[in-house]
């Protein structure tokens, strides 16, 4: 019971410190309220931008880097017709399409337009100065076990991961090549097969009267296609 | 004190005799005041350990868990078991914040804001050693079912991913509990602060809560529901973290009794790591009247049962792997007794069986010294439990040629220290910035907080001003602009009854708009106010229901639809495997409901009320009772509003005004 005396003591000088400032005036809440709105705002447009310029769909696609020689696959590949195995010859049968060694290039450029200014390069390569440095553009990351020769035997077109090269005069990085862009395909695989014939064809269709997913089905099951979902088709 | 002669008086919860400012005064001492030399030193040393393991952590990220001891034999060693260990730590603090709340345990009210606190700094030292182990730290968040470029999703029948799921639920829920109950007492300091800053940071804190009875009404709701969810939550998660072992096929881990052996051991070595930290702090920060050796003797009671509990379960394990006849546990079973490790399981039975019996004497349990050194043993024996559970038992599987052994490395060893020096340095910083024991909580179990404790009268009659003649009970409004529209009465109390008795007065006079704040919930002001049951509940209820259905659609819609993938042999839509999960979004969304409900119906956060123009008003968060009458009620008048709050028996009026 003493203490509560004390307390009563004690009240006078607690009082007199209590002849505090607002801590906060009217205008704190409303403040407040923008910050909390505002801050709200930021975390959903943070989101969103993650969502929008992290994948590859923005970081690579359109990726179009100036090469060391004017080269138009427009030009070869479209208006004059060689065929992509001409110059990629590890497409049907290794794990890389493989660049053409310099020698390609001379195989016709000897003869044809052997002085064009725009040919330099390939000229001072040819003569002993080293290969021609093409830029990259398509390119799997190390993690990814990605073999080029099983997905054109087995009838996945050039246009399906590479777009219409024939029609791009600079090479574009077109599809995103992205792991779900991957699964896209080997979880549906009947969406884009065609006979592996026909995988260098940028003009290809589906006979008349079928349809993409029908035929593809067909393809896939004349084929035995199955494509690996697991993590260790892919990861080794 | 004395309630009646026939009854066998109790020893009070509370010692010394203090009231409810002094209360407030001793628990705020270690925030308000210079930090002490002990705080400093010991923030010295154990921030040094802090440091070194952050050090630690940044070596092992940089350069991989290849500088760990672990082997192709023993893929788990000191990260696991520190992971087990700090979770287990963390569950005596939800077990006294939610599962003694609602067991009535009142003496728990001393030991739960510490404790925790405790859970939150160990379960961050158990995300840190579960994050790490990972070995590529950065891609944890492949555990999110969040939609990325890869297109893929967690197994959700896995325990892995349940563990995720729980261990994640278990830190938000025991964070937003945690800050939850601190509301009230960031209140307290926000009032009590004279400093700029403090007032600041401690009133955004408080989100402008100001001890009104109808926000208390909601609180205590919100607070009921979230103690019922956290109560099934902590059970769960080492349930779930006992499924990562037991459902895997190593002798050892594959037993049914893994999950409320691991349970009872979490809440063990929580409890005593309860009494390391108390016995010194109580000492410490002079708080040996608000944690008493009664809650001391308690704790060490739980010690004692919790203990027997584990006893039984290295019990049921030996004599589950005889009586299976299968030579593979018996051989994990004699391995650990008698094999390269018998020391660490020996340690492990000696701290954990053996020294706990000790509680049995009274002595034990009443001697602070002797329950501290107990309580380091517990903590050692379990520590060497996880270790001896997790290496034991795969050193030597089913292929001799694969036996191996683990040494840790000084990487090991530093990282462990580590550890121990993130808890110990957040538990520092804890107790220096917010107050270690529910301030608003112990203050509701002091003899003078019962409204019907006529027993004390000297306070009543000290504090009431009845006698006085009226003038004098009236002081001066802080506000000199005279022109500003009154906003109300204002009318502060002594004691919880009187608040109550004028409550019913007013409440009788007809008035609607009128409102009481106290530093504690005063019981029976809710009946006295009319308050009718509080709609936290509904919150609480739709949201858990709510985030029921939203776990297992997701798990259905990405196991069985998105994302089909057969593993382990399991239907794609494995209902069963995905209860797990869908519990713990359960308590998440139920959790953000409950306090969305409680903020909600409370109107808060709002940092300015008029009434906090009250000369005296920062005393409703510490000792002072007070009644509002708004201006706008419809039977406010000048004049009989006044007469009759002057008849109440208040200690001071004041008329606020402001808008």
């Amino acid at each position: 019971m003493v203490v509560i005396d004390e307390s009563v003591d004690a009240s006078p000088t607690r009082s007199e410190e209590a002849l505090l400032p607002l801590i906060f005036t009217q205008r704190a809440d409303a403040w407040l309220r923008r910050i909390g709105v505002g801050a709200f705002a930021s975390v959903v447009l943070g989101v969103a931008g993650l969502y929008y310029y992290a994948p590859p769909e923005y970081t690579r696609v359109g990726y179009a880097p100036t090469q060391p020689v004017a080269y138009s696959h427009e030009l070869h590949a479209g208006r004059l017709g060689l065929s992509c195995l001409y110059c990629h010859t590890g497409a049907e049968e290794s794990s890389v399409a493989k660049i053409p060694p310099t020698q390609v290039c001379m195989n016709c450029h000897q003869a044809i337009k052997s002085d064009s200014p725009l040919l330099e390069a390939v000229r001072v390569s040819w003569q002993g100065g080293g290969p021609v440095r093409w830029e990259r553009v398509h390119q799997t990351p190390d993690y990814v076990y990605f073999n080029h020769a099983v997905h054109v035997r087995r009838g996945v077109g050039c246009v399906s991961c590479h777009g219409k090269v024939n029609e791009m005069p600079i090479v574009v990085h077109e599809k995103p090549l992205s792991m779900g862009w991957c699964l896209d395909c080997h979880r549906h695989p009947e969406d884009y097969l065609r006979p592996p014939g026909e995988a260098t064809n940028f003009a290809w269709q589906p006979p008349r009267g079928q349809n993409q997913r029908d035929y593809g089905l067909t393809l896939k099951d004349q084929f035995g296609i199955r494509a690996p979902e697991t993590c260790t088709g892919c990861h080794r | 004190m004395n309630r009646g002669g026939a009854e066998i008086a109790e020893p009070p919860l509370i010692g010394g005799n203090h009231d409810f400012g002094s209360l407030t005064t001793l628990i705020c001492r270690l925030v308000e005041r210079r930090a002490p030399a002990w705080w400093w030193i010991s923030l010295m040393v154990c921030g040094s350990a802090f440091l070194m393991g952050g050090l630690m952590t940044a070596y092992v990220i940089s350069t991989g868990i290849g500088v760990w001891g672990m082997n192709q034999t023993i893929g788990w060693a000191f990260d696991i078991t520190n992971f087990v260990f700090w979770v287990g730590i963390g569950h005596a603090g939800t077990l006294i914040s939610a599962i003694l709340f609602l067991f009535r345990q009142k003496w728990r009210s001393s030991l739960n804001r510490f404790a925790e606190a405790m859970t939150l700094f160990a379960v961050a030292c158990a995300g840190l050693f579960v994050t790490i182990h990972l070995g590529r730290a950065w891609m944890f968040w492949y555990l999110i079912p969040a939609p990325s470029v890869n297109k893929i999703f967690p197994n959700f029948r896995s325990p892995l991913s349940w563990d995720f799921a729980a261990v994640a639920t278990y830190a938000t829920v025991s964070t937003l509990f945690w800050y939850y109950g601190l509301i009230p007492d960031f209140a307290t300091l926000r009032d009590r602060a004279s400093r700029w800053l403090p007032q600041r940071i401690y009133g955004l804190l408080a989100l402008g809560w100001r001890g009104s009875a109808r926000h208390w009404h909601n609180y205590e709701t919100g607070y009921l529901m979230l103690a019922a969810l956290a109560t099934p939550l902590v059970v769960s998660v080492h349930t779930i973290v006992s499924f990562d072992f037991a459902t895997s096929v190593i002798p050892g881990w594959h037993t049914t009794i893994f999950p409320p052996y691991f349970v009872a051991g979490a809440i063990f070595s929580g409890l005593a790591m309860v009494v390391t930290l108390i016995v010194p702090l109580r000492v410490a920060c002079g708080l040996q009247d608000v944690v008493t050796i009664r809650h001391l003797d308690t704790l060490c009671k739980l010690i004692l049962m919790t203990g027997l509990l584990m006893g039984y379960g290295y019990t049921i394990e030996a004599a589950g792997a005889w009586y299976s006849g299968n030579p593979y546990e018996g051989y994990m079973a004699y391995n650990r007794a008698t094999g390269p490790y018998a020391w660490c399981y020996w340690t492990m039975i000696t701290c954990n069986v053996l020294s706990p019996q000790l509680f049995w004497f009274r002595w034990f349990r009443t001697t602070p010294w002797a329950m501290f050194f107990i309580s380091l043993l517990v903590n050692v024996g379990m520590w060497f439990e996880r270790f001896v559970i997790v290496v034991t038992s795969l050193h030597r599987d089913y292929l001799p040629s694969s036996w191996k052994m683990f040494y840790p490395t000084w990487v090991d060893i530093a990282l462990l220290i580590g550890g121990f020096g993130l808890f110990s340095t957040a538990f520092l910083l804890f107790l220096r910035f917010v107050p270690m024991v529910a301030v608003s909580e112990v203050k509701a179990f002091l003899p003078q907080a019962d409204p019907h404790a006529g027993s004390n009268p000297p306070a009543r009659q000290a504090e009431s001003g009845n006698g006085e003649p009226g003038e004098s009970l009236w002081i001066e409004s802080s506000d000199d602009d005279e022109e500003a529209p009154v906003h109300g009465v204002l009318a502060r109390y002594g004691t919880p009854g009187g608040l109550l008795a004028a409550a019913g007065k007013v409440r009788a006079a007809g008035y609607q708009r009128f409102d009481t704040f106290s530093p504690f919930p005063v019981h029976e002001m809710d009946r006295a106010m009319g308050l009718s049951r509080s709609k936290v509940r509904i919150f609480t209820f739709v949201a858990g229901l709510l985030g029921v259905t939203f776990g297992q659609s997701l798990q259905w819609f990405l196991s069985a639809s998105y994302y089909p993938l057969v593993t382990g042999g399991k239907p794609l839509n494995s209902a069963e495997a995905f209860v797990p999960i869908s519990f713990e979004t359960m308590v998440l969304w139920a959790t953000f409901g409950t306090i969305l409900g409680m903020l909600i119906l409370n109107r808060l956060p709002r940092f300015y009320h008029p009434l906090f123009r009250g000369r005296e008003f920062g005393r409703a968060t510490d000792d002072g009772f007070f009644l509002a009458i708004d201006a706008d009620d419809p039977a406010f008048d000048p004049e009989r509003t006044a007469a009759l709050l002057e008849q109440s028996g208040p200690v001071s009026l004041e008329v606020v005004r402001g808008d």
